[in-house]
């Protein structure tokens, strides 16, 4: 039982950030926009995280910020996802020049470390929350496609698609009703992989302020905001980026859990 | 007769050579892929400037015809290569300056962090790595680990904004601190180390813990050479080449996490520069500093290649 500490924790933990999500309203009263207190108050009885330098509950913020974070993350994952599968879907089934050319292309885009294929979006189509989920969806994808692409040619290689074959299924047939049905379990463990790679990569673009409106009640524009006040208020920075990291580490111990199941 | 080509120089010269083709290939897709990305993606990069109220309809007409934004893609996209292969990356949307000026002033900042977080990373990778694998079963071996972890699984922005905190009270109470730890260079590049210590630490923990259940270190072991000579000779030195590829990798890396590192120390630099142009709109340089980052990536990738088949013998015959 011992062993499943981390697991438990970790499970714990995410579960936490999704009841807070969606019960934000009634956890706090208070609006994660507007004032409440004196600024800079430090934590205490009145506000458990004290509040910012324009007075707003920190708490508040943060019991909001559970629907962004998250939500961005799932939703740039999302967009690898689907882009990065297919491709890899494509790539794999139809082989020859198409999956040479889909390669090349995702080989050319990995010369460009993620974070900055991501930047290189968000400075194409401009500052921004919905931007920000696009870059890292499309910054994600070239790695996905690749990773996906194996996975599709290792089931390719199994039995019954030859059998399948021989009985004269195409190659969409095989696609769909056998690539895709049975690399699903190992395809859902690198998507949580890469949930904390995506989830590491918003929360890194709106620390660096490419999230536009610094109001947002944003874990990583408020990490950000929080830098100025490193003496006079540490909590500012240290909540949200308590945060960030605990649900990269929750991510990541649970992926390596699935992964391990998976491999079993 | 054994053919001109069979000769081991050669075969490794051939290599060599395929290596850098392949890599000019991908560095030439990388770059292509910034001027794509920003024109079809973007639409008319000068366009933001009209819409924020910073120029009139005719002086964008104007700046859009001496920019070259008139032609068509494909006339823009050569005379964009023809510019790169010259080191002419084109000029900033805002200061009128030559990208080119703009991105050597920032450079060094960024070189000198990125060169010192990579010294630090391999000081980490290889004390964690080492530590975990040579103290397996005792609670020393598990910190190192569990370090290794955490160090891939922490952002920077956080490991950052603690590292700062930890320096303000160890500041306070050991005032002479700030002498050594100069916050300027020493801080950010422990904190960018860190964070890349954790996969070389892995990949120095697995190969160390194949290469300690080798016959030739039983070898060793009857032969009487001590624990020590053992584990830093006969059983790092095979688990180095790849660690010394992923090192390579991780400078590549290390150049994205100086973005971060720079914000949170407000240290000058490429990231900072990449940062306040894509906030300004001014696409110019921010497609020559990603552009670099992929010509410094591909780069740094070959070098690795290189290394590993330099470093290790075993692939030299697989060719």
């Amino acid at each position: 039982m011992r062993r499943d500490l981390p697991t438990l924790l970790s499970a714990g933990w995410l579960l936490a950030v999704c009841v807070v999500s969606i019960t934000a309203p009634m956890i706090s009263n208070s609006s994660p926009y507007q004032p409440v207190a004196e600024p800079l108050t430090p934590p205490g009885q009145h506000f458990m995280l004290g509040t910012d330098a324009l007075g707003r509950d920190v708490w508040t913020r943060l019991v909001y910020g559970a629907r962004i974070n998250p939500g961005a993350s799932l939703l740039a994952t999302a967009i690898t996802v689907t882009i990065g599968g297919l491709s890899g879907l494509i790539a794999a089934s139809i082989s020859g020049w198409l999956d040479r050319t889909i390669m090349w292309i995702a080989n050319a885009m990995l010369a460009i470390p993620g974070l900055l294929l991501a930047m290189l979006f968000v400075a194409a189509m401009g500052p921004g929350l919905p931007t920000v989920i696009l870059a890292v969806g499309f910054g994600g994808a070239p790695g996905f496609a690749r990773l996906a692409r194996t996975i599709f040619q290792q089931v390719r290689e199994r039995g019954y698609v030859t059998a399948a074959k021989a009985l004269g299924a195409g190659r969409s047939w095989v696609a769909l009703h056998h690539l895709l049905p049975n690399a699903q379990g190992q395809l859902l463990s690198l998507a949580t992989t890469h949930f904390a790679w995506a989830f590491m990569g918003t929360t890194t673009l709106t620390f660096l302020g490419l999230a536009g409106d610094p109001s947002i009640p944003e874990w990583g524009a408020m990490l950000n905001t929080g830098r100025a006040h490193l003496i006079d208020a540490p909590w500012l920075a240290l909540f949200p980026g308590l945060a960030i990291s605990l649900t990269i580490l929750a991510v990541q111990s649970l992926g390596a859990r699935l992964a391990n199941s998976e491999s079993k | 007769m054994v053919s001109h080509s069979d000769r081991p120089a050669n075969i490794a010269l051939a290599t060599v050579t395929r290596r850098l083709m392949e890599g000019l290939l991908t560095a030439w897709a990388a770059v292509s892929l910034t001027f794509f990305a920003l024109r079809v993606v973007a639409g008319d990069p000068v366009a933001s400037l009209l819409s924020q109220g910073l120029a009139s309809p005719e002086q964008v007409e104007s700046l859009r015809r001496s920019l070259g934004l008139d032609a068509p893609l494909l006339i823009q996209y050569l005379q964009f290569l023809k510019g790169f292969l010259r080191g002419d990356l084109g000029t900033s949307l805002y200061t009128s300056r030559p990208v080119s000026v703009v991105i050597a002033e920032q450079l060094p900042a960024t070189i000198t962090l990125a060169l010192t977080g990579l010294g630090l990373a391999l000081l980490f990778g290889l004390g964690l790595g080492v530590t975990a694998a040579w103290k397996e079963h005792s609670s020393a071996g598990r910190v190192a680990a569990r370090l290794a972890g955490l160090a891939t699984a922490l952002p920077v922005a956080f490991t950052g904004v603690i590292s700062l905190l930890l320096y303000r009270y160890i500041l306070q109470w050991f005032p002479s601190v700030g002498f050594i730890a100069s916050r300027r260079l020493f801080l950010p590049a422990m904190v960018l180390g860190f964070s890349s210590a954790g996969a070389i630490a892995r990949v120095v923990q697995a190969g160390l813990f194949e290469s300690m259940r080798s016959p030739y270190m039983l070898a060793a072991r009857a032969r009487g050479i001590g624990r020590g000579v053992r584990l830093l000779w006969h059983a790092l030195r095979p688990a180095l080449p790849p660690a010394t590829s992923l090192s390579a990798l991780e400078a590549a890396y290390l150049l994205a996490g100086t973005v971060v590192t720079e914000t949170v120390f407000s240290r000058p630099g490429l990231g900072r520069l990449l940062v306040s142009s894509i906030l300004q709109g001014d696409y110019p340089i921010a497609q020559g500093v990603v552009a670099l980052a992929a010509l410094f990536y591909t780069a740094s990738h070959i070098i690795a290649d290189i290394l590993a088949f330099l470093i290790d013998p075993r692939l030299r015959k697989v060719t």
